[in-house]
């Protein structure tokens, strides 16, 4: 089992007990009123069938409040995911905290910016680096790229499934358009392991055909599943927090009845991917303060006051289109203060160029912070070693701290030692070639892709993918989309 | 009494009153006043909305609000024009719409409303538009720009299959083709076979501008 890091802190909170209580009760009355739209006859007659009031002609059910209170009761405070190998499976919930590999439709160089469509070979090499970096627990769907040179656009979600577990032992989310699900539920099945089974809403408060078939096949197949609804506030969500709170509350909420309905007591994550939009170009502002604080109620209101696991995406891109300091500005700032409210994964490694892309090397820099947030959270112990009165008083005012056997034992658990940045002194820095973050991450990508030797899959394993593959393209044919 | 009908006009637009503009624009038109004036009046308000929102001066929701109050006005000052047998010059007529499986709705919305304000005839089908929906309103509306937009890198393609039809329908010669959308640039614009690409709003008129040769 991966351990993650342990939050030894409460979470922070940013809303008072009657705020969590106004904003459930708005959702309730905002799903027992106005509805929620399901593109999918059988979901409907199951909700039906639960309590709900259902319209088949608009596809709207409203549901009502007992019910989805009941289905909040049935979800586990904390589920497993098991992956191929036993050793890199999740434990999920609770104080537990991991990281995600983010993704992007493209490779951006490094250099110049420039977005272009990745090789079957990058795609694959960004795999096995993000397989060999230590915080990078999980992969999201469609990761690490959208789209792979010469892979018809069909075929990329479940190509990107098989090319994640030939190359990676770490588990993966699953993916909900046109039916991947099918062939990507047989490439873990293939595998021994499980995926997140993926259910994302389209905001404002629906759930489409995909989505609602996705979820009875994941859960056929025993798997967890990931919930979303992402959106833009502004946009899909209105333009206030306390507002795209309630809204996103109430379609997450929806999806969440629908699975407990399917599988009563099914594991569930429920993710956090509200943005904020950039009101000159309506495109996402990546970095604002309103994702931050969205997120920060929002895992209040799921883990800390429904007790179910949650994620945030928030953090996973920057709108920058290089490896930069607004990177980082856009980036830290979310992934912080999501980790600080509670969530049990993050989504963070690579994603830049506001989803556009993704690069391994940022992975690497990403992989060094991660570290850092990781130990914050773990905060720090307070015992007779490490108050160390004794040590302080020996010291007195005029010695140092740094010949102390306290310093020699304690130094490295205080703080986690950074690879890729650059702390070296100018004189050396000069004579090193005055290297940056970027050259040294390279550097620490090329040792990676020479020495780092993913779990291979067995013979059979690998066969049994290329024959699901081959199904998936076939089916594709007969319904002309290949 | 029609300067302060038309100055009433231009201020409902340039106020975003949305609430008031259905009420102002039959105001206007019992007023007695020509429904052409009233009608520059209109796109002139637009036009200056569309300057200060390409200026930074004012934002996203100011563009759409102000379009909202012309979609309530504008078909009531409209429908006057035909009434009285007057016709309403166009620079050239524009077929927008975003592709199918995309219901992204923003950034078509802003390229047919400030081409619009510069005075073109723009027929909007709207989101999730079927490519068959595109070749018919090709044939049927005879345009001289076809403007699609998609969101989704998933979509994006559909653009190309509208392409692709055109020119199984031998039409494609008849219509000059912009594309737009996050995951477009100009590689994939040219890859696809069309005449140009927006990367925004503002960019997508100049580039309407620039292929029908209109300074």
């Amino acid at each position: 089992m991966q351990k993650g890091f342990k939050r030894k802190f409460e979470p922070i909170k940013i809303l008072n007990d009657s705020q969590v209580e106004q904003i459930h009760t708005a959702s309730l009355a905002l799903l027992e009123e106005t509805g929620f739209r399901f593109e999918n006859e059988k979901g409907l007659r199951l909700l039906s069938e639960n309590g709900c009031i259902v319209d088949y002609e608009t596809k709207i059910a409203k549901i009502p409040g007992f019910l989805v209170e009941e289905c909040i009761r049935r979800t586990p405070s904390s589920f497993i995911l098991r992956a191929r190998d036993p050793e890199k499976s999740m434990m999920f919930g609770g104080n537990t905290f991991y990281f995600m590999n983010s993704c992007g439709a493209r490779y951006a160089d490094v250099e110049t910016g420039t977005v272009t469509m990745p090789t079957m070979k990058q795609n694959n090499d960004a795999i096995i680096v993000s397989d060999a970096l230590d915080t990078v627990n999980f992969f999201c769907s469609y990761c690490p790229y959208f789209e792979i040179y010469e892979v018809p656009p069909v075929m990329s979600c479940p190509v990107s499934c098989a090319q994640r577990h030939r190359f990676s032992s770490k588990p993966s989310r699953g993916a909900q358009a046109t039916d991947t699900f099918i062939w990507e539920t047989q490439i873990a099945q293939a595998c021994n392991a499980q995926l997140l089974g993926c259910v994302e809403g389209a905001a404002p408060l629906a759930l489409s055909e995909d989505a609602i078939n996705a979820a009875f096949c994941y859960l056929k197949a025993g798997f967890p599943i990931y919930i979303a609804s992402g959106s833009v506030m502004g946009g899909s969500h209105p333009v206030t927090i306390a507002g795209a709170l309630v809204s996103h509350n109430a379609e997450m909420l929806a999806i969440l009845v629908l699975l407990q309905c399917i599988k009563p007591g099914c594991g569930i994550i429920a993710n956090n991917f509200v943005n904020a939009m950039n009101m000159q170009t309506g495109d996402l502002n990546f970095g604002a303060a309103s994702i931050a604080l969205h997120q920060m109620a929002y895992n209040q209101m799921w883990q800390g006051s429904y007790k179910i696991p949650v994620n945030n995406s928030g953090s996973a891109f920057s709108n920058s289109k290089k490896i930069d300091y607004q990177t980082a500005a856009e980036k830290l700032p979310l992934a912080l203060t999501s980790v600080l409210s509670g969530t049990n994964l993050l989504t963070f490694h690579g994603g830049i160029t506001a989803e556009l892309a993704y690069n391994p090397i940022l992975a690497v820099i990403d992989d060094d912070v991660a570290n850092t947030i990781g130990r914050i959270i773990e905060g720090f112990d307070i015992n007779d070693d490490t108050l160390g009165l004794d040590v302080i008083k020996k010291v007195g005012s005029t010695g140092t701290f740094l010949s102390t056997i306290q310093t020699k034992d304690f130094w490295r658990s205080e703080n986690f030692t950074t690879t890729v940045f650059d702390k070296t002194s100018y004189n050396e820095w000069i004579s090193t070639g005055k290297k940056t973050i970027v050259e040294k991450a390279r550097e620490k990508m090329e040792t990676i892709l020479a020495e780092h030797e993913p779990e291979p899959l067995t013979e059979n394993q690998d066969k049994e993918i290329d024959k699901i593959l081959k199904e998936a393209e076939e089916y594709y044919k007969n319904k002309n989309l290949l | 009494m029609t300067s302060e009908i038309i100055s009433q006009l231009e201020k409902m637009v340039m106020d975003f009153d949305i609430d008031n503009a259905e009420e102002i624009a039959i105001k206007a038109i019992d007023s007695g006043v020509d429904p052409l004036n009233a009608a520059s009046a209109l796109t002139n308000a637009i036009r200056k909305i569309g300057d200060m929102f390409g200026a930074g001066e004012l934002f996203l929701p100011d563009l759409v609000c102000a379009s909202e109050v012309l979609k309530k006005s504008f078909p009531i000052i409209e429908a006057e024009i035909k009434k009285r047998g007057k016709e309403k010059k166009s620079l050239a007529k524009v077929v927008i719409g975003t592709v199918y499986g995309d219901i992204h709705s923003i950034g078509k919305g802003m390229v047919s409303t400030l081409l619009y304000a510069e005075g073109f005839e723009v027929i909007d089908l709207g989101v999730n538009v079927e490519s068959s929906k595109f070749l018919e309103a090709i044939k049927m509306e005879k345009p001289n720009i076809l403007a699609m937009s998609a969101l989704l890198t998933t979509t994006a393609n559909e653009q190309k299959k509208v392409i692709e039809g055109l020119v199984v329908e031998d039409i494609r010669d008849k219509v000059k083709i912009i594309v737009g959308g996050a995951p477009v640039n100009q590689e994939f614009a040219d890859s696809i076979g069309a005449d140009g690409y927006g990367a925004n709003a503002p960019e997508a008129v100049k580039i309407v501008k620039h292929l029908l040769k209109i300074n």
